[in-house]
């Protein structure tokens, strides 16, 4: 996983970090609230952020990051550390948000039931448009198009692009191939570019779509 | 458009495609010169490219949100509720642990106990009893400055001042035959742990007597700490 500005990455302070969240993890199987606390106040920004740009509203991701860690510390005995930490727990976030996702009706979003036609090239008239996306991008602006893009695409793209996992490791968050990880970015990022240029071309038109309605997911 | 004409523009589309198959690799970081090299000659697949990579990096640099505190507090209610977090343990329950697991205080309790347990089956017809509606009489807290004074353990005695006080406020909800039966063991006590104190006043070399009257304490502690489990359960 790359690091990523503001987190709590286990590659910056791998070496500081791994021992004393051994340890913590080792207490929180014993049930202790002290490294309960502390496991939760280390990882908590990313879990919420993970759901936020996951659902793209703020009163969701305080619910879904809550029943996560809740998930998380209830089934924090099984973990025997054959995995990283930080990988088992987004998987766990990952599933926790889809799981919601699906409740709601939206459609099905396991990355192996979206297009995987991963030869074919996304879908572009070319010569059609030559204006570039204007100045820097507008942080509202793009986490409404990433709220747009649909669930399969989002979880990779938040995965990927926002909290900086790298492809193996969404491979085994999602249960998917390396190569499906690969190939649902790229279509999400084409995605992302499209919903961008709209709402570039007609901002209001954009918001009352990403906000009013479903058709996309 | 003439054969020529089309024969271009259909090399450029080719080209294009070939720039678009490339793309996510060279987009993941591997080897494609192919990619910049289209870029430079068409437009239309420069501006696809800029914009990737400019909503690539817009992305990667999204702020880390800070979840309100009130999350925490609702996790901490749930798991606690469910029994998942175990039961954070209080000064002097801790202290009292402490004490219990000594290996050493173990023979000692049991000396105390039994000396206790003379007091009260020796003592005159129903003066355990008299004694007890006593036990946390004004005289209580001069007869622990005395075993202040006499050099016992600070802690012990500041635990036991705690312990009463929680006693105290929760003694009012009880079972009357619970309460009765604790005053009475607690005025034994009391008893106990004043005549002991008056003994090493006496004889402050009497090593013997500072034994019976530490473990005299440690008894109450024991009896308080029941009490108030009591109450938990």
């Amino acid at each position: 996983m790359r690091p990523k500005q503001g987190h709590l990455s286990h590659n910056t302070t791998a070496g500081k970090k791994a021992a004393p969240e051994t340890q913590l993890i080792a207490r929180a199987q014993q049930g202790d609230e002290e490294a309960f606390a502390a496991l939760h106040e280390a990882h908590k920004r990313r879990v919420y952020s993970l759901c936020l740009r996951m659902t793209g509203d703020t009163a969701e991701a305080e619910d879904l990051s809550q029943e996560a860690f809740l998930q998380l510390f209830r089934k924090i005995s099984t973990f025997r550390g054959e995995s990283a930490f930080t990988t088992w727990l987004h998987r766990l976030v990952v599933n926790v948000v889809l799981m919601h996702l699906r409740k709601k009706g939206l459609q099905k979003i396991s990355l192996d039931e979206v297009d995987t036609s991963q030869e074919e090239p996304v879908k572009r008239d070319y010569g059609e448009d030559d204006r570039r996306l204007i100045g820097s991008i507008d942080r509202i602006i793009l986490g409404r198009a990433i709220a747009a893009l649909p669930p399969g695409y989002r979880a990779v793209f938040v995965l990927h692009d926002v909290e900086g996992f790298e492809h193996n490791e969404i491979a085994q968050i999602m249960d998917c191939s390396i190569g499906n990880s690969k190939s649902q970015l790229h279509k999400a990022r084409m995605k992302l570019r499209e919903h961008l240029r709209r709402d570039q071309r007609n901002p209001r038109r954009e918001a009352s779509h990403s906000s009013g309605s479903e058709d996309e997911r | 458009m003439s054969d020529q004409g089309h024969e271009r523009l259909d090399d450029a589309r080719a080209a294009c495609r070939q720039f678009d198959l490339d793309l996510p690799a060279y987009l993941e970081g591997e080897d494609r010169p192919a990619v910049p090299a289209h870029a430079r000659e068409c437009v239309y697949c420069a501006v696809l490219l800029a914009d990737l990579e400019q909503a690539t990096f817009a992305s990667h640099h999204l702020p880390i949100e800070e979840p309100p505190a009130r999350v925490w507090a609702n996790i901490r209610a749930r798991l606690a509720s469910e029994g998942v977090i175990r039961e954070q343990v209080s000064g002097w329950r801790r202290w009292l642990q402490h004490q219990i697991l000594q290996p050493a205080s173990a023979p000692a309790g049991a000396l105390a106990c039994l000396t206790i347990l003379s007091i009260f089956l020796l003592g005159p017809g129903d003066s355990g009893l008299k004694r007890a509606s006593g036990w946390l009489s004004p005289g209580a807290a001069p007869a622990i400055a005395t075993a202040s004074v006499l050099g016992m353990d600070k802690d012990l005695l500041q635990t036991l001042r705690q312990m009463e006080e929680s006693y105290q406020a929760l003694e009012a909800t009880l079972d009357p035959d619970l309460k009765a039966a604790y005053r009475q063991s607690l005025g034994t006590l009391d008893d106990c742990i004043r005549e002991c104190l008056t003994h090493c006043q006496r004889q402050p070399t009497d090593a013997l007597a500072h034994e019976y009257l530490l473990n005299a304490y440690r008894s109450k502690a024991q009896v308080l700490a029941s009490a108030l489990q009591f109450d938990r359960r």
